[in-house]
């Protein structure tokens, strides 16, 4: 922002006004959040239930669809919803404006790719084993 | 990025000490945030020494003593003295609170004073708010509606309307609330904050008023309503016991509402 000492304070709060976007981030991550609440409850379940078991065991519990898809479901949400708040952290934090839609951009390209990881992973094992 | 450490200026010094009249009966020890830009020098923690026992109950009576028989410079605001007008606000013990309804008999023997935080600071416990009141004119806190009123009576409410507003509308513009807020310590500049939210609450759920659609869209932006994480130090220091936080909340439910 250039030099604002000139301009009134009532036009610097204004800014440049509203985006009139936020509403779908914040219900967004609030519904995410109550997926990964049922969802996480489940994954920690099953990680009791494999305890111990060796890659083939796993392997065969992902040949099955319901716990393949829910772990893929899983995945999508943990990542959008990590996306959703890093996306808050660094909108709180980082002010140089570069550096903040820098770090906004590979922050999102970053969860997409460990989410994509994450689903070839179960797909791998789902289908190849 | 946020900053975590004061700015080299800014960082405090150890100043004066007023030690307490011969004969004192009871001394309480305050320990006050000086700053005089006209010095050019950091600012300093003065402490002043007091007899409780021949001073009123309240911190504005201890800051008042001081400043009528100590020391004549110390510079803070005040007026009521009753809680109404807002003016004594500042960071007492850590917390923000109002010096005038704030008794020394719940405060211990030592007693710090510093300017409301995160503002920039005119002299001693004058906090700067002139962004602090643009922010509030800039929540538009009036009734704008495009019904004429009635040409033989007021717009009417329900009781239960004028309810609903009671409390938000009690708010004084302290500004304990917003320098509270920690969200608002790191981006002020574009967080409203919550006094100019609760302001515009109160205006939002005014049944007379017909801009509710345009205060909602002015307030839904990622920087002036949704800075606000729910972290509530603005319902815990509200010396009128007021809850920006449920009202912010509030609008954040509304702007869902309209959308599904």
């Amino acid at each position: 922002m250039a030099d604002q000492r000139l301009r009134s304070p009532l036009g610097r709060a204004i800014g440049l006004g509203s985006a009139k976007e936020g509403v779908g981030h914040w219900w967004a991550q609030r519904v995410s959040a109550v997926a990964l609440i049922l969802l996480g409850l489940w994954f920690a379940a099953s990680l009791v239930a494999l305890a111990g078991a060796d890659r083939a065991a796993v392997a065969a519990w992902l040949h099955h669809p319901l716990p393949a898809i829910l772990a893929i479901l899983m995945l999508v949400a943990v990542f959008y919803h990590a996306a959703l708040g890093l996306q808050v952290v660094i909108e709180d934090y980082v002010h140089s404006e570069w550096l903040k839609l820098s770090s906004l951009v590979a922050m999102r390209l970053i969860s997409i790719a460990l989410a994509v990881a994450g689903i070839f992973a179960v797909l791998r094992l789902a289908f190849g084993g | 990025m946020a900053e975590f450490r004061l700015p080299a200026n800014s960082r405090i010094r150890t100043g004066v000490t007023h030690e307490a009249p011969p004969g004192a009966r009871e001394v309480r020890k305050f320990r006050i945030y000086r700053f005089d830009p006209a010095s050019g020098e950091n600012p300093r923690l003065d402490t002043f020494e007091l007899d409780a026992a021949d001073c009123g109950p309240m911190v504005l009576d201890a800051l008042i003593r001081i400043k009528d028989s100590v020391d004549s410079s110390l510079t803070f605001r005040r007026s009521c003295r009753e809680g109404i007008c807002g003016s004594c606000a500042m960071n007492i013990d850590g917390v923000n609170r109002l010096a005038c309804t704030t008794s020394l008999h719940d405060l211990g023997r030592e007693i710090r004073i510093y300017p409301l935080p995160h503002m920039p600071v005119v002299k001693d416990l004058v906090a700067d708010l002139t962004q602090f009141y643009a922010q509030y004119a800039s929540v538009k806190p009036w009734l704008q509606a495009q019904s004429p009123a009635p040409p033989d009576s007021e717009r009417l409410q329900s009781k239960e309307e004028q309810e609903r507003i009671d409390r938000p509308a009690a708010c004084i513009l302290c500004a304990c609330c917003s320098t509270a807020c920690p969200s608002y310590w790191w981006n002020s500049d574009r967080y409203l904050g919550p006094a100019a939210l609760l302001a515009a609450y109160r205006w939002i759920i005014d049944s007379r008023d017909e801009a509710t659609g345009e205060r909602l869209d002015a307030l839904e932006d990622p920087f002036k309503l949704y800075r606000c994480h729910t972290i509530m130090n603005c319902t815990d220091v509200c010396p009128k016991d007021l809850n920006p936080a449920k009202a912010i909340a509030e609008i954040k439910k509304m702007l869902v509402q309209r959308q599904n």
